[in-house]
C-alpha cells in the first residue's frame, strides 16, 4: 500500500471513529429519552414514594354552645414539649440516636422538674413507626415548666414547645351527661387512605360529642413531609417540593348550639345537689330540652386527658353509675305522676263521666285481695276526678282502671310516646315499657288480670318510663296536646352569623276533648295550689304552677326503695316550662321533690333572687 | 514553523474552546447544586475549588498549545516511567490513600493527586510515539503485541488499586489508536472476538465460580450488581437505582436549578454526587433538554478532536490527537452510561464537569495536547 493510500485510509478510519463516538452518544440520547420523557412519570412516582410522606392533620374540633351563648365545650392550647429527632440524631446505629434522645429527656426532666414520661422503648417505637414526626416528650406543660424551659434551654437544638388544641369544658361538670367527652386517638379508618401518618384526633365518646361527632370533627388536612435517606424528616424547606405537592389546611368542625339554657341547666343541677336522680326541663312549645341533669355525675375535663386504667375502672365500677345519664338511660316505674295519663285515657278513650264520684275508705278489694290507698289511715272519702288528682287517691284510680281496663291506658300512654325512644339526639336512650294484655301473654304467658289494671292505673306494675319521656308527657299536657320530639340540637353557629336553625319537630297532636283536658289540668293545678294538694311545697306565690307528685316503689312493699317523682308545668295558662324531677331513694314526691320543683321554678321566674336558692 | 503567541492562539479551534468553557461553567454550577442543601445551610466550597482547578487547567491547556507536541516525543518514555512509579507508590501501604474501598491517591506536598491520570496521558503519548514510527508495519502482529506491552503495565497496576474503569478506558483508547494507526480490520476483529470471549468467560466464572476470578471482591461485586441490581439494593446497587431515579424523574425540562431532591435528601450519596454522579444531578434539574445540551457540547469536543487528528501534519500528531480525544470520549460514555444503567457502576468522572482537581487539569491538558496538534496543522 502506498504512503498516500495509507493516508487516505487513515482519514477514512478517523471518520469511522467519529461516527462510532457520535453514535454512542446518540445511544445515550435514546436511552435518556426513554427514561426522562417516555417513562418520567414512573421515576417521579418512585421518587416521591421514597422521599415524601403525607401526614394527616385533624381539623380543629367545633365548639359546643348553650342557646344563651355559654360555651360548654371548647378548645384551649395545650403546650407540649416535643423533640425533633432529625436534630438529635447521632451517626451510626440507631441505638446511638436513642441514647442521645434519652440523655436529652433526662436533662429536660431536671430543668422542668417533671419526671420523664418517655421510656427507651417509647423512643425506639417512635423511631420505627413515626420517625419523621416530632416526638412528644411531655404534654400540657404548666406555665412554670414552660418558663423554666424557655430560660434554660436557650440555644438547644431539637427541642421545642408546640401548641396542640385540647378539649376543655369551661363550665366543668355542667351538663356533663349531655355533652359527653372526647378521647384522643389516631383515626381508625382512613377515608382517603393515602396518608402515611396521622396525628391523633379527638373523637367524641358519649353525649352530643359522640352524636354530633361528624359535625364537630371538621375535615382533615394534610402536610407533606420530606424524608431523607435515613427516614428522618428533612427539616428545611425542600427545594422542588414547593408548588408541586399541595399542602391542604384542615377545615375546622362546625360549632354546635344546643337547646340547653345554661341557667336552667344550673337550676336543675342545683336541685339535684346531694341526691341520686334526674331532672329534665322542656320547652312545651317546641320540645327543646332546656336542661337535662343526672346525678351522680362526672367532670368531662377529667376524662379527656391522660387517665389511668385504674381511674377508668373505678368510674365504670362505681355502684352509683356516674356515667349513666338517668334522664334517658334509666327506666323507672312512674307511680302517681302517671295518673293524669290514666285520667285522660278514661275520659277520652273510655268515655268516663267526668263527674263520677268514687268513695275511698283507704283500701280497695279485688276479690279477696286488699289493695291499699297511699293514705290508708282513714281514706279520702267520696271524690270526683279533680279531687282524686289533688289527693292522688289510689282507690279512685283503681276504680277507673278496673272499669275501663288496661288497654285504654296502654293506648293513651303509647300515643303520648311512652314505651318508645323519644329520639332525642343522644345515644343510650331506652324505650321503657308500656304493658298490655298482648305483651303479658307474649312475655309472661299469662292473662291480663284485674290486679294488673289496678297497678297500671297508679303507674306501677310492669310500666317503666324515663324521666325524659315523662317530661315530654308533661309538655303535652301543658301545651294542650302537642307531642314534640324532644331535641338538643338548636342549630349551627357559623362565623358569618346567620345560623341555620331547623324548626322543632312535631310528632303529632292528640285529639283530646278540651273539656277533659281542662279537668285534668285543673286537678294538676290543685295538686300544687289546693291546701290539701300533695305538691303544695312546690307552689310559688305569684306564678300558677300545675303538676303531679308520685312515689313509686321498687322491690317488695315495705322494704322496697322509693322513687320520688314530680312533674310540673308553669305558668298554668301559657306554659313555658315542663319539668320532671326524679329522686332515687326519696321519702315521697310531695315531701322530697316538691321543694326541688319550687326551687327550680323560683329560679326560672325570679332569676334575680339567686339561682334556685329561694 | 514558529509562530508568535497570538498567531498560535488564532489558529486554535475556537468552537472547542467555547464548548470547553461551557462545560467547565456547567460543572461549577452543578457542583454547587450538588453540595447545596437549604438556604439556611452553608454550601460546601467545592465549587470554588473547582473553579480554581479549572483556571489551573486552562493554564495547562494554554501551556500544551504553546508546547510543540513533537518535543513531547522525546519526553514520552520519561513521563511513562514517572507514571508507573506513581502507580507503584499508590500501592505501597502508608503512601497510597484509601477512599471508598480503593487506593487511588497519593499526596505530594499536601496535594492529593491521582497518579493514574498522569499514567493515562503518558501511556497515550508513548503509544502514539510507538505507533507512529513509520519503520514499523501495522499489519504485523508484533506491532499489536508491542503496543499492548506498553499499556499493560499501567493497566495491571491500575487494576490493582482497584480501578477497573480507568483500566478499561485505557484499553479502549488503545484499540481506537490501533485502528487509526492502520491495523487491519480482521486483526482488530479477532482481537475484539477474543475480548468478548474473555469477558464472557469472566462473567460466567463470576457467577458460578467467583473464587477463580483474579479480581478483588469489590470489583466482582460491582460487576455482578450491574447484572442484578436487586442483589444488594442498599449497597452497590443503591447508587445505580438512585441515579436512575434522579435522571428519570427529571422529565423533559427538569425540576429547575437547585430544585433536585435526590442529592439534597441524601439518596444520591453526598460523597459521589459532586464527582462521579454529577450527571444525575444535572439530568434531574435540567431534564432531557439539559442532558442533550451537555451531550451536544461533548459532541463538539469530539468533532474538534477528530478534526485535529485529520488535519495533523504527521502521524504522531494524528495518533496523539486520536488517543486524547478517545480518552475524553471513553470517560463521557462510560460515566453517563453507568448513571443510566447501561454499564455497571464504576468510579469514573465526567470530563470537565465532575469535581476533582487532578482530573479536570488532566482533561484540559489532554485537550491542550489535541490543540497543540491542531495549531500545527497542515495548511
Amino acid at each position: 500500500m502506498s504512503w498516500r493510500g495509507l493516508f487516505d485510509d487513515e482519514v477514512f478510519r478517523l471518520r469511522a471513529v467519529l461516527v462510532v463516538m457520535l453514535g454512542a452518544l446518540g445511544v445515550l440520547g435514546v436511552v435518556l429519552w426513554r427514561m426522562q420523557v417516555a417513562n418520567a412519570v414512573l421515576y417521579q412516582h418512585s421518587l416521591s414514594e421514597q422521599s415524601v410522606r403525607r401526614l394527616r392533620l385533624p381539623g380543629q374540633r367545633g365548639q359546643i354552645f348553650a342557646r344563651d351563648g355559654t360555651l360548654l365545650a371548647g378548645n384551649q392550647p395545650s403546650y407540649n414539649l416535643v423533640l425533633y429527632l432529625e436534630e438529635l440524631r447521632r451517626p451510626g446505629r440507631r441505638q446511638n440516636t436513642v441514647t442521645n434522645v434519652e440523655a436529652v429527656v433526662q436533662k429536660l426532666a431536671q430543668i422542668l422538674g417533671e419526671p420523664p414520661r418517655l421510656k427507651r422503648s417509647d423512643i425506639l417505637a417512635h423511631i420505627h413507626q413515626r420517625l419523621p414526626l416530632p416526638l412528644t416528650a411531655w404534654r400540657n406543660l404548666t406555665p412554670a415548666a414552660r418558663a423554666r424551659f424557655a430560660e434554660q434551654t436557650l440555644g438547644w437544638r431539637g427541642v421545642a414547645v408546640e401548641v396542640e388544641p385540647a378539649r376543655v369544658y369551661p363550665e366543668g361538670a355542667l351538663a356533663a351527661h349531655v355533652l359527653g367527652y372526647v378521647r384522643r386517638a389516631e383515626p381508625e379508618v382512613e377515608e382517603e387512605a393515602a396518608f402515611n401518618y396521622a396525628d391523633p384526633e379527638m373523637t367524641g365518646h358519649a353525649g352530643v360529642e359522640k352524636y354530633f361527632d361528624a359535625l364537630l370533627r371538621g375535615t382533615a388536612g394534610e402536610k407533606i413531609l420530606a424524608v431523607d435517606v435515613s427516614g428522618f424528616n428533612y427539616r428545611f424547606q425542600l427545594p422542588g417540593l414547593a408548588g408541586k405537592l399541595q399542602q391542604r389546611a384542615p377545615v375546622s368542625g362546625h360549632d354546635v348550639v344546643l337547646t340547653l339554657d345554661a341557667r336552667v341547666q344550673r337550676l336543675a343541677e342545683n336541685a339535684l345537689e346531694g341526691v341520686s336522680g334526674a331532672a329534665v326541663v322542656l320547652d312545651p312549645n317546641t320540645g327543646d330540652v332546656l336542661a337535662m341533669a343526672s346525678r351522680p355525675h362526672f367532670d368531662p375535663n377529667d376524662l379527656t386527658g391522660v387517665i389511668s386504667r385504674e381511674t377508668w375502672q373505678l368510674l365504670l365500677n362505681d355502684p352509683g353509675k356516674p356515667l349513666l345519664n338517668r334522664a334517658l338511660s334509666g327506666a323507672y316505674p312512674p307511680g302517681s305522676i302517671f295518673k293524669p295519663v290514666v285520667a285522660m285515657a278514661a275520659l277520652d278513650l273510655g268515655q268516663a263521666d267526668p263527674a263520677a264520684m268514687y268513695s275511698c275508705p283507704g283500701y280497695f278489694m279485688i276479690g279477696k285481695h286488699r289493695m291499699e290507698c297511699w293514705d290508708n289511715r282513714v281514706g279520702h272519702g267520696p271524690l270526683n276526678l279533680r279531687g282524686a288528682l289533688t289527693h292522688s287517691c289510689d282507690v279512685y284510680f283503681y276504680n277507673l282502671g278496673l272499669r275501663y281496663g288496661g288497654e285504654v291506658i296502654h293506648d293513651m300512654a303509647t300515643a303520648l310516646g311512652l314505651g318508645r325512644r323519644t329520639g332525642v339526639e343522644l345515644e343510650g336512650e331506652v324505650a321503657g315499657l308500656v304493658p298490655n294484655e298482648a305483651w303479658k301473654r307474649r312475655v309472661w304467658h299469662d292473662g291480663w288480670r284485674d290486679g294488673d289494671s289496678c297497678n297500671f292505673s297508679i303507674g306501677q306494675g310492669a310500666l317503666l318510663v324515663t324521666p325524659l319521656q315523662m317530661a315530654s308527657v308533661t309538655a303535652t299536657l301543658a301545651n294542650g296536646g302537642k307531642v314534640w320530639r324532644p331535641r338538643l340540637f338548636l342549630g349551627l353557629r357559623e362565623a358569618a352569623g346567620a345560623l341555620p336553625r331547623p324548626p322543632p319537630k312535631l310528632a303529632h297532636t292528640m285529639a283530646w276533648n278540651a273539656a277533659h283536658l281542662r279537668l285534668v289540668r285543673e286537678g294538676m293545678r290543685d295538686v300544687i295550689n289546693a291546701p290539701a294538694g300533695t305538691g303544695k311545697h312546690a307552689a310559688l306565690p305569684d306564678v300558677m304552677i300545675a303538676g303531679k307528685t308520685g312515689t313509686a316503689e321498687i322491690g317488695k312493699k315495705g322494704e322496697g326503695h322509693k322513687l320520688a317523682w314530680m312533674i310540673a308545668f308553669a305558668p298554668y295558662e301559657a306554659p313555658r316550662y315542663a319539668i320532671v324531677v326524679l329522686v332515687e331513694e326519696g321519702v315521697s314526691g310531695g315531701a322530697t321533690v316538691a321543694p326541688l320543683i319550687h326551687n327550680i321554678m323560683n329560679g326560672l321566674f325570679h332569676p334575680d333572687t339567686g339561682e334556685g336558692e329561694g | 514553523m514558529s509562530l508568535r503567541f497570538y498567531q498560535r492562539l488564532l489558529r486554535l479551534d475556537w468552537t472547542l474552546v467555547l464548548a470547553v468553557l461551557a462545560l467547565l461553567t456547567i460543572g461549577a454550577f452543578f457542583i454547587f447544586s450538588a453540595s447545596y442543601r437549604a438556604p439556611e445551610l452553608p454550601v460546601s466550597p467545592l465549587y470554588r475549588r473547582q473553579i480554581g482547578f479549572a483556571l489551573v487547567g486552562l493554564g495547562a491547556f494554554l501551556g500544551m498549545v504553546l508546547l510543540d507536541y513533537r518535543r513531547l516525543r522525546d519526553l514520552a518514555w520519561l513521563l511513562y516511567l514517572i507514571g508507573l512509579v506513581g502507580l507503584v507508590l499508590v500501592l505501597v501501604p502508608g503512601i497510597g490513600k484509601k477512599m471508598y474501598g480503593a487506593v487511588r491517591w497519593i499526596s505530594i506536598a499536601g496535594m492529593q493527586i491521582q497518579p493514574s491520570e498522569l499514567a493515562k496521558l503518558a501511556s497515550i503519548l508513548t503509544l502514539a510515539r510507538f505507533l507512529s514510527n513509520t519503520e514499523r508495519d501495522p499489519e504485523r502482529f508484533s506491532y499489536i503485541l508491542k503496543a499492548f506491552a506498553i499499556v499493560l503495565p499501567p493497566v495491571v497496576l491500575i487494576l490493582k488499586e482497584p480501578d477497573l474503569s480507568t483500566a478499561s478506558v485505557l484499553l479502549g483508547v488503545t484499540v481506537i489508536m490501533l485502528f487509526v494507526a492502520g491495523v487491519p480490520l480482521r486483526t482488530l476483529g479477532a482481537l475484539a472476538l477474543a475480548g468478548v470471549l474473555a469477558l464472557g468467560t469472566l462473567l460466567t466464572l463470576l457467577f458460578f465460580k467467583p473464587q477463580w476470578v483474579p479480581l478483588s471482591d469489590y470489583v466482582k461485586e460491582r460487576i455482578m450488581v450491574f447484572f442484578d441490581p436487586g442483589r444488594d439494593p442498599l449497597n452497590s446497587g443503591w447508587n445505580a437505582i438512585q441515579s436512575a431515579l434522579a435522571v428519570g424523574s427529571g422529565g423533559l425540562w427538569g425540576k429547575g436549578f437547585l430544585q433536585g431532591t435526590q442529592d439534597v435528601l441524601g439518596y444520591l450519596p453526598r460523597t459521589v454526587s459532586a464527582n462521579d454522579f454529577i450527571f444525575p444531578v444535572i439530568a434531574e434539574e435540567t431534564g432531557f433538554i439539559g442532558a442533550m445540551v451537555l451531550l451536544s457540547l461533548y459532541a463538539v469536543v469530539l468533532v474538534a478532536g477528530v478534526r485535529a487528528a485529520t488535519a495533523a501534519q504527521d502521524k504522531l500528531g494524528r495518533l496523539l490527537a486520536t488517543g486524547l480525544t478517545g480518552l475524553v470520549f471513553c470517560h463521557v460514555f462510560v460515566n453517563i452510561a453507568m448513571t443510566i444503567g447501561l454499564l455497571p457502576i464504576m468510579g469514573i468522572p465526567l470530563p470537565l464537569v465532575s469535581y476533582g482537581g487532578t482530573f479536570v487539569i488532566g482533561a484540559l491538558t489532554a485537550l491542550g495536547g489535541v490543540q497543540s496538534v491542531y495549531t500545527r496543522r497542515h495548511i
